[in-house]
């Protein structure tokens, strides 16, 4: 799995962090940060459910590989 | 769009356990017409797939304000709630000051606060326990435990949370009480807070209205006075009002549900997802702050077409409620997953106070059930009185032994 997230577009809803912790975290001003591009297997579920809720649609699976 | 008769909105709640009927069957179209508390016609979006869409789309503007706009729809035809002439709620202004303000409610800066709201939460137990059975839920732990939090996390002296309370309540009111009383707490609460601000521009604290105060003193194009201002009031009521609406009817329906509350003190576990199922289902409120104005022609799922200078609703219940999103949509699953409910909008103004009321939420369900394990309602829960007319409409009054 490949995942992507931007900063740009990020509103702070903090999802992302709470979903899925060891793939995203947040700047001091709350933006995400992507720790992890390439998440273990079981993270996926967790990406998913991120992906899934964020507001402004700031994170995207690249690729399922 | 459709010549339907506008129905009335907000949909009344009876009966008040259950998910208002009126919910049901009115996705079959994309929008339906509606009538707000004012007599003006709206627009009501109700599919979850373009109710989120559109809370993402530029072409609807939340300016509402009827100096910019005349012909806007109003949601009372006196209260002028989210149409401040002198606020610009749309980017690039709105996104300037929203990132002024979310830097405090990062997961981080939540996290180092739960502690807090769970002393807070203890407390207001503790007084419950040593006070008279049966107590008023929303009077005993409801209201007190996010005024708490809040006015600690921006800093308003302890002493006056309940001239606030009172100024507010005022303030939120749509029909609810006289608009020479709305007026008058509208006043007050603005020179209240005037005076507020003034007090820690002198003396700063270490809360979120000093660091305000601090970005507006040093830079004067990153935030005016009024904004500054405006802003605070913002944070204040939608950090208290809509979590202690909450925290009082979402405990109310759970101790309804008596086996639910078994399961949840069976396992803790299920606390988030309570949680989560108990805002989707959206027993607090209405809709009506959405309100927001056409810009542009704007295409919606079926087809239909929502026309520039119209005004527009973007129903979160009825999102919430929508069968090609939620399996079984009327039925209350404290396991549910996949919980992408609308409660708190979504696109750049998805609520920023969500975590902080999520983790409120979390700490006082915990908190209530497992301290007093046998917390019941003392009147049957088709009796609890819902507080109409204002902009949340949850009970007014719980009544509830242990």
């Amino acid at each position: 799995m490949l995942v992507k997230a931007n900063a740009e577009t990020c509103t702070v809803s903090s999802l992302c962090v709470y979903k899925a912790p060891q793939v995203f975290d947040q700047d001091d001003e709350g933006h995400v940060v992507l720790l992890n591009p390439e998440p273990s297997e079981d993270q996926h579920a967790g990406v998913r459910d991120a992906v899934r809720s964020c507001p402004t649609r700031s994170l995207s699976i690249e690729s399922e590989d | 769009m459709s010549t339907q008769t506008p129905v009335r909105y907000p949909f009344p709640w009876s009966p008040p356990m259950e998910i208002p009927e009126a919910l049901r069957g009115i996705r079959e179209k994309s929008a339906i017409q509606v009538t707000l508390p004012s007599g003006d016609t709206a627009t009501m979006v109700t599919r979850y797939v373009d109710v989120r869409a559109l809370f993402a789309d530029h072409r609807l503007s939340r300016n509402i304000s009827r100096r910019m706009r005349p012909d806007v729809a109003r949601i009372s035809a006196d209260n002028e709630l989210f149409a401040d002439p002198n606020i610009n709620p749309d980017p690039p202004d709105h996104i300037r000051v929203r990132g002024l303000v979310t830097r405090a409610f990062t997961a981080r800066r939540i996290e180092a606060l739960r502690p807090v709201a769970q002393q807070i939460c203890d407390e207001q137990i503790d007084a419950m326990i040593a006070g008279p059975q049966p107590a008023d839920l929303n009077e005993a732990f409801a209201y007190p435990v996010p005024i708490r939090v809040i006015c600690g996390l921006l800093g308003v002296r302890p002493e006056d949370r309940d001239t606030f309370r009172h100024l507010v309540d005022g303030f939120l009111s749509v029909t609810k009480v006289p608009v020479e009383e709305m007026q008058k707490c509208r006043e007050g609460l603005w020179t209240y807070l005037g005076d507020m601000i003034e007090a820690k521009r002198a003396n700063p604290g270490d809360d979120l209205v000093s660091g305000l105060i601090k970005v507006r003193d040093d830079d004067n194009n990153r935030l005016s006075e009024h904004e500054l201002r405006y802003w605070t009031q913002g944070l204040l009521i939608a950090g208290y009002v809509t979590t202690a609406s909450q925290i009082g009817a979402s405990t109310a329906v759970l101790l309804h549900h008596r086996e639910l509350v078994k399961e949840i003190q069976a396992d803790w576990s299920l606390v988030p997802t309570a949680v989560e199922e108990l805002l989707r289902t959206q027993i607090m409120g209405s809709s009506v702050g959405t309100l927001r104005y056409a810009v542009d022609d704007i295409p919606l799922s079926d087809g239909s077409v929502i026309k520039k200078g119209t005004s527009v609703l973007l129903s979160e219940e009825s999102a919430n409620t929508d069968e090609e999103m939620f399996p079984a949509p009327f039925k209350l699953d404290i396991r549910r997953e996949n919980n992408h409910h609308m409660t708190f909008g979504a696109g750049l103004h998805y609520c920023a106070g969500a975590a902080l009321a999520r983790m409120e939420l979390q700490v006082a369900t915990r908190a209530l059930l497992e301290r007093l394990p046998d917390l019941r309602l003392a009147v049957p829960g088709e009796q609890l009185p819902r507080g109409l007319g204002g902009f949340t409409e949850g009970f007014t009054e719980i009544p509830v032994e242990w």
